[in-house]
């Protein structure tokens, strides 16, 4: 059994349907790549992963727990999944430093100069222990990404996802973020990232699904999928992408 | 003796000030005793009431907790309505009397705990609006990292929404100033009921309540820009900017353990 299994999973928001029946199994230590056209359901799909959206009906089993019984630990569940979002999200009232320590102060419950540790040892490796004293409302985009990363490091998770991560960021910022995030792959975390960096998911997946309208519509690795989609909805998206 | 007091305005406000300024003072220390406390005490309710009206009912919720929920999101609406929606003058002699024979209160202290369940109605809107204010992502983000909705309320979201909300909030403690004087009503000595006691001794109205005003424009003046240099100092580099831990100090009350980090 794969360590994220995900069966016959449904959402709909209201009347509109945004997954439908989608299977997926994701093994450990396996990066992939969600990609489609916006509103292909792959960003609602991530977040059904860590219960942002709360999933209408099927199940995910993570690590051969259920995720969607009623009774499940969600707090708990969520300290061991990192989430990185398009917009960063980092806690604008907190220092770059405090953005990395609160997670692990208040849900894994360290103490204060364990938790300063472990977050100058995140920040080092992702090149921002220089600014650990800053505001974050100080930091370019390309920055701001990379703390987002400490942080969810932070929390030692053993899953991380990704909704496109570089999506709000300068051109010039991408390669920076995207530097760092192949480092964690090559490191065997197990990702899941949607992305809209085509040349990125190759580079960087061992696995690329294809989504459309709710869908999964084809999945494979990178090499197959991108120079030989089979699916005729596959091969319009990459076409109109891959120009 | 009244024959002594000068006739013109400010010499009559002179010697009325000075010759009974102990009973003005005495009138100050409890006016300023009774809106500081009740302004604190009231952002405590505001703070609870708000995030009873911001709590959303998720699908995951239990039938009972959803009727748990939407049970206090109607006492928090009938609570907040019912105190903006009716004077503070009102509010006081019904309470006042209404609860003295249960509670055989003091007019201060019930002075103090109407002036709060007031306050706490305005500051629920008040805080409300600066929860609202908050992007979304702030509580995902938290809520990302496994805190719980009580942890990320009172570490991510509380502390954003009082900054933002900090003028309005800082503002009603202005206003409490003036309007604890309603509370001469129930017979609480603030400044105005001192000063009704004063004018009815050397029987001089209009030159006790001028010393009267000055006094409440100096209370008001000086607070709005302590507060003004709080707020400047919370967006400066070196104040809220640099790091958190030197916001909080200015909201050291609500902290439970000392500076951390």
């Amino acid at each position: 059994m794969s360590f994220i299994e995900i069966k016959n999973l449904n959402k709909s928001f209201g009347d509109q349907l945004v997954l439908k029946d989608i299977e997926l199994s994701i093994d450990q230590k396996e990066v992939v790549a969600l990609i489609g056209s916006s509103g292909s359901g792959k960003s609602t799909l991530l977040r059904c992963l860590n219960l942002l959206e709360t999933p209408s009906a099927g199940q995910i089993i993570v690590d051969g727990q259920n995720i969607t019984t009623e009774n499940f630990n969600i707090n708990h569940y969520r300290s061991q999944v990192g989430m990185i979002f398009q917009s960063f999200n980092l806690f604008n009232h907190l220092s770059v430093l405090e953005n990395c320590m609160i997670g692990q102060k208040e849900v894994l419950k360290k103490s204060s100069k364990e938790a300063k540790e472990t977050a100058i040892s995140f920040l080092e490796k992702v090149g921002m222990s220089d600014f650990a004293n800053a505001s974050v409302k100080k930091l370019s985009g390309g920055q701001k990404q990379r703390v987002a990363i400490a942080r969810a490091l932070c929390m030692q998770p053993k899953i991380l996802l990704l909704d496109e991560p570089t999506s709000a960021l300068d051109p010039e910022m991408v390669g920076e973020v995207l530097e760092v995030i192949k480092n964690l792959a090559k490191e065997g975390l197990t990702m899941v990232i949607v992305t809209h960096e085509m040349s990125f998911a190759r580079d960087v997946a061992d696995r690329v699904v294809f989504m459309d309208q709710g869908v999964v519509c084809e999945e494979g690795d990178p090499q197959t999928m991108f120079t030989q989609p089979k699916h005729p909805r596959t091969q319009a998206f990459l076409s109109r992408v891959l120009r | 003796m009244t024959s002594r007091i000068p006739t013109d305005l400010l010499g009559g406000s002179w010697y009325i000030f000075q010759r009974y300024s102990p009973l003005f003072w005495y009138g100050v220390r409890n006016t300023l005793i009774i809106s500081l406390t009740a302004t604190v005490i009231g952002l405590f309710i505001g703070l609870l009431v708000a995030s009873v009206k911001t709590s959303k009912i998720s699908p995951k919720d239990s039938f009972f907790a959803k009727g748990v929920k939407k049970f206090f999101w109607l006492l928090s609406s009938i609570y907040i309505e019912g105190f903006r929606g009716t004077p503070m003058i009102v509010q006081a002699v019904f309470l006042y009397h209404g609860l003295r024979p249960y509670l055989q209160w003091t007019p201060l202290s019930a002075g103090i705990v109407i002036v709060s369940v007031n306050t706490g109605a305005y500051m629920a809107e008040i805080i409300r609006a600066g929860i609202q204010s908050i992007d979304d992502g702030q509580y995902e983000a938290a809520r990302s990292l496994g805190m719980s909705t009580w942890t990320t309320n009172r570490k991510i979201i509380f502390p954003q929404a009082i900054r933002n909300a900090f003028p309005a909030i800082g503002n009603e403690f202005v206003v409490n100033i003036k309007d604890t004087s309603v509370l001469n009503v129930i017979g609480v000595t603030e400044l105005y009921f001192q000063s009704a006691s004063v004018a009815g001794i050397v029987f001089r109205f209009r030159d006790t309540f001028f010393v009267t005003a000055v006094i409440y424009l100096f209370l008001t003046f000086t607070i709005t820009r302590i507060l003004r240099v709080i707020e400047l100092k919370m967006d400066s580099p070196a104040g809220f900017g640099l790091a958190s831990s030197s916001m909080p100090n200015s909201f050291s009350f609500l902290k439970k353990k000392g500076g951390q980090s």
